[in-house]
């Protein structure tokens, strides 16, 4: 019986000070994980709305992979477009895709992070001769490969073609939602 | 108490987790498609085994043989999750870099392997340094790695263009048949070397 009860208190003791340690850790990080993760956001936002002076929550049914829509303000709050991050598949998972469009539906910038793509390839989306050339183009997009106007990256033809699919997804939603007036 | 140097150099050199033990395949191979890639990897792992090479050793003897590969896991899974906390919180960027790595450094063995082979037999002190050592021995070996696989791959070197425009890169040398081949090679270079200094 002792042989039971020995290893199995031990056990107990070791997990429960784990457990305390964790929460006592969670606790002292959970702060700056939030400012780390929103910081990463306002940057994404302003990234694709560089003449935005604030943004404001947009109350509208999140469709397909859009996680995220906001209602860009300038200075004297008025409307001058939305902010929507789409979220399509890439190569090797979720390639989360902010894109912002005036009232027009012009494309005002593209932010990009591929926390799943490869390195050197499709994680070079992020890189600025990928993502500016969409500043200023409207409509439905495609990369030249599939007749469009969209430059892929070299070697990473799906990753390019889940960007543009995520941006295209957007401008549905826009057009749908915002674009009338 | 063993020698602290000739314990840390045993895990750098003699006893290099990558290139002699080969232990720890997964994440070398899966992270080291860029220089700061493989160092991020490196000190986080060494930080994790250095952390628990203590805490396992501290707790040796109070550890019963029948239930240590639960308890050295629950020890080793907590460290882990403390550096991902720590990351996120204050270095977002290189978090974002090695992503789902960092919860995979609670089944690299060579952190299971060096508690096994050595924290729980040796005291805490000497298991610090086998942390040290083995730690520093892996992430030498991750940023060597990277170093070739970036260089060849992407003709840049900790993100600095070396290469220019016009000169071909190797795609395959950051996707997966560039890891084995670079991997291979170094390990190839490494034996000769050392065979002709023993013989």
């Amino acid at each position: 019986m002792k042989e039971i009860i020995r290893p199995a208190v031990v056990l107990l003791v070791i997990t429960a000070v784990a457990a305390a340690l964790l929460g006592a850790v969670e606790s002292i990080t959970e702060g700056p994980i939030a400012i780390a993760n929103e910081n990463a956001q306002n940057e994404a936002l302003r990234t694709a709305m560089p003449d935005a002076a604030s943004f404001t929550d947009v109350d509208a049914e999140l469709t397909g992979t859009i996680s995220l829509i906001k209602e860009a303000l300038d200075a004297n709050g008025e409307p001058i477009g939305y902010v929507i991050v789409a979220n399509p598949s890439g190569f090797g998972g979720a390639v989360p895709t902010t894109v912002g469009f005036d009232m027009n539906g012009v494309i005002t910038g593209v932010s990009i992070q591929t926390p799943s793509e490869t390195p050197g390839l499709g994680a070079r989306a992020t890189e600025p001769e990928f993502m500016d050339q969409f500043t200023g183009m409207t409509g439905t997009l495609a990369v030249t490969k599939d007749g469009g106007q969209v430059q892929a990256i070299t070697a990473a033809t799906i990753t390019s073609r889940a960007v543009v699919s995520g941006i295209n997804e957007a401008y549905t939603w826009f057009t749908e939602n915002g674009g009338a007036n | 108490m063993g020698n602290p140097i000739k314990i840390i150099k045993n895990g750098i050199l003699d006893e290099n987790p990558t290139f002699r033990q080969v232990i720890g395949m997964c994440p070398t191979l899966a992270t080291t498609t860029s220089a700061i890639n493989g160092i991020g990897m490196g000190l986080s792992t060494a930080a994790v085994l250095i952390c628990s090479n203590v805490a396992i050793a501290a707790l040796r003897k109070f550890i019963p043989d029948k239930v240590r590969i639960p308890a050295f896991v629950v020890v080793i899974a907590s460290f882990v999750t403390i550096v991902q906390f720590l990351l996120q919180a204050y270095l977002p960027s290189l978090n974002d870099a090695l992503g789902l790595y960092i919860p995979l450094i609670v089944v690299n063995c060579i952190i299971l392997g060096r508690a096994e082979a050595f924290a729980s037999k040796n005291s805490a002190i000497d298991s610090l340094f086998d942390g040290v050592g083995n730690g520093l021995g892996f992430t030498i070996a991750l940023t060597v790695i990277g170093l070739v696989r970036e260089f060849i791959g992407s003709g840049t070197l900790f993100g600095i263009t070396v290469l220019p425009d016009f000169f071909p890169k190797t795609l395959m040398f950051i996707m997966s048949p560039g890891a084995f081949l670079t991997l291979g090679v170094l390990m190839a270079i490494l034996n000769y070397v050392t065979s002709k200094k023993s013989a």
